[in-house]
């Protein structure tokens, strides 16, 4: 009997702490967060109240809007980039590659630099595109351009690189989990009946590693959508997004309920994002 | 024995918790709680200080909004003490425990962003201009008018604070002289102003260290800046700015130490707002920021000649000549609309 209790006991702690930490790190600010977001700033501070008017001028006041559409923007090209970089490079690991300690070396070699700081890896940047940067003495010092260029640096292109550099990672592993499950001989019986490699690599490794590409796409694009480092280190002028706004609702501003408007339809689009992904995995592997 | 043992470690904690009695936490600027000056606070009065610093007068409000308690003193600017009365984060100060109240410069003590139904609820402390700056060897005649933060010839060489204040800079080149009472038009002309500004610059820069970093990579070669503070971090790096008032002025800046509601270390908040505005607090903190000080009676006891001089202690036309920030009340929130979709654009 007491043996019994003990295990239950037990087994209420295993699945009770997670759960308790899920309601209190996560349902409860979340529901804070969702309140929030329908009272109204009235000087000094904000009063509670139940009204639509924040997520009215989320939707109507043309700044929000052109900020979201460039973050969404801006998060698109950095998963593709991404993907048109990690997708090659993971294949050739997988597939070429045939030295087993280099493969290992390699990919840990992408994947290292996620242990360094965030702030470092974006700072590195910055010393890199810079007027005064590596780049620009490389490239005056091999006499393509006679005066250093301030084309690199503090843009959106700067922000899209950056967060490349960042978030790549996130792209080459799950892509390379997928190519690495991909038995050998499904590849060997195309080529026996007659396929060439192109077709192959279509017809064959590209949809079975479909849902590596929608993992990774889905991880770089949620990551930059939410990013505020890059616009605040790389980014020019023109180079403000979603998170710094609600950074700056929650500071400057002092307007907590614009703010938490802006966050719950930023999750809303994560999540959308996240639905979707998922939708087209499952379909991905329905058609086999 | 245990027992024995159990009561000497009440005692100890009961002793340590009566020494953690006598401290005092400061949420403030890098420098306002320099160990220069502190350590000998420390010393003398037996009160820990413990700093937490803010990068921006932004930080005040949502840090205490959001439960403060840990806090004792903090040192927003006079475009915030308002709103911290207003929205019920400070005490009243009692004048009559401040020793030197009465030399601090008169136009401070009758600012009313410190006041309210009679009573102060700040001490001021430090104070300066939103000085603009340019780099010495790129301006054959230096300039003298906000008009070169507009000028084609500086193309991509431009900063300016990413702060409202941008407002009140553009406002003025438009004429606008009431920039703290601006009306709808003249706020929006101030942010299309800023807009045709924007090709122009390189980064609106955030906070002074980022500023420095700017000028020392070579970004920028003019901005505004917090007068004394940037200018001299570059010349330590042996970059050579000048600092300059433009025809159409400047903003000027004064932070007060203000007590959160309902402290328990009344005893040490005292002696540090005494010791800060005596000789070793203003001379402590003029000497690591380089900023002017709220008590020139004490500064002139301190300070070298020299010095008194360069922070304009001497001068009240300086002083006057600004524009000293105001608090912007219930308008806070249509200029900083107004600066956000600026930078959404």
């Amino acid at each position: 009997m007491a043996a019994f209790s003990t295990r239950r006991l037990s087994s209420y702690m295993v699945l009770g702490i997670p759960i308790a930490w899920i309601i209190i790190f996560m349902l409860v600010p979340y529901g804070v967060l969702l309140t929030y977001s329908f009272w109204v700033k009235k000087y000094p501070l904000f009063v509670p109240a139940f009204q639509f008017g924040n997520y009215i001028t989320v939707f109507t006041d043309p700044q929000y809007l052109r900020v979201l559409l460039r973050t969404l923007k801006i998060s698109a090209l950095v998963s593709l980039a991404s993907l048109l970089l990690a997708y090659p490079f993971a294949y050739f690991l997988v597939f070429r590659l045939k030295n087993q300690s280099l493969r290992v070396w390699l990919y840990m070699a992408v994947i290292a630099p996620l242990w360094v700081s965030y702030l470092l890896r974006a700072y590195t940047w910055k010393s890199i595109l810079g007027t005064q940067g590596v780049l620009n003495s490389f490239l005056m010092s091999t006499g393509i351009t006679t005066e250093p260029s301030t084309i690199f640096l503090y843009n959106q292109s700067a922000m899209v690189v950056t967060l490349t550099y960042i978030f790549i990672p996130f792209m080459v592993m799950p892509i390379y989990a997928a190519l690495e499950k991909i038995p050998n001989n499904l590849s060997e019986a195309s080529a026996d009946l007659g396929m060439g490699p192109i077709r192959t690599f279509l017809r064959i490794t590209l949809p079975l590693s479909l849902p590596g590409i929608v993992a990774g796409f889905t991880l770089t694009f949620c990551l930059s959508f939410g990013d505020f480092i890059a616009p605040f280190l790389v980014g020019g002028p023109d180079g403000l997004l979603v998170a710094n706004v609600i950074v700056s609702q929650f500071g400057a501003a002092l307007n907590w309920p614009l703010g938490s408007a802006l966050s719950v339809v930023m999750l809303f689009i994560v999540l959308a994002i996240i639905t979707a992904s998922d939708r087209l995995e499952r379909f991905g592997q329905q058609g086999h | 024995m245990l027992k024995k043992t159990m009561t000497v470690t009440a005692v100890a904690t009961l002793m340590a918790s009566t020494v953690l009695a006598d401290e005092v936490n400061v949420l403030t600027w890098e420098g306002y709680a320099d160990d220069s000056f502190i350590s000998q606070f420390e010393a003398e009065s037996g009160c820990k200080v413990t700093a937490t610093y803010v990068g921006s007068n932004d930080d005040f409000a949502p840090k205490l909004a959001a439960g403060g308690g840990t806090y004792d003193l903090i040192t927003p600017s006079i475009d915030t003490t308002q709103l911290m009365i207003d929205a019920g984060f400070v005490e009243p100060i009692d004048t009559s425990r401040i020793e030197n109240w009465d030399s601090i410069y008169e136009k401070f003590r009758n600012q009313e962003g410190i006041q309210s139904n009679g009573e102060y609820y700040g001490m001021p402390y430090t104070w300066g201009a939103i000085a603009f700056m340019y780099l010495n060897d790129a301006f054959d005649t230096p300039p003298t008018s906000l008009a070169a933060l507009w000028s084609e010839e500086n193309a991509g060489k431009i900063s300016l604070w990413d702060d409202k204040s941008a407002l009140f800079v553009a406002a003025r080149l438009n004429g606008d002289y009431n920039i703290y009472d601006l009306s709808d038009e003249q706020l929006a002309a101030a942010q299309e102003t800023l807009l045709k500004q924007k090709p122009l610059v390189r980064k609106y820069w955030a906070t002074a260290g980022e500023l420095v970093d700017l000028y020392a990579a070579g970004e920028v070669t003019i901005s505004n800046t917090w007068a004394g503070y940037q200018s001299s971090l570059l010349a330590e790096k042996g970059i050579n700015v000048t600092e300059f008032i433009p025809k159409e002025n400047a903003e000027g800046w004064m932070d007060s130490w203000m007590i959160v509601k309902g402290t328990p270390n009344q005893e040490c908040v005292y002696k540090f707002l005494n010791m800060q505005l005596s000789e070793l607090g203003q001379c402590g903190v003029a000497n690591v920021n380089g900023y002017s000080v709220a008590n020139p009676v004490a500064a002139r006891k301190c300070m070298p000649q020299e010095q008194f001089t360069k922070l304009h202690q001497d001068d009240p036309d300086y002083l006057d000549g600004l524009l000293l920030w105001k608090p912007l009340g219930e308008r806070l929130e249509a200029y900083t609309n107004a600066w956000n979709a600026v930078k959404a654009q």
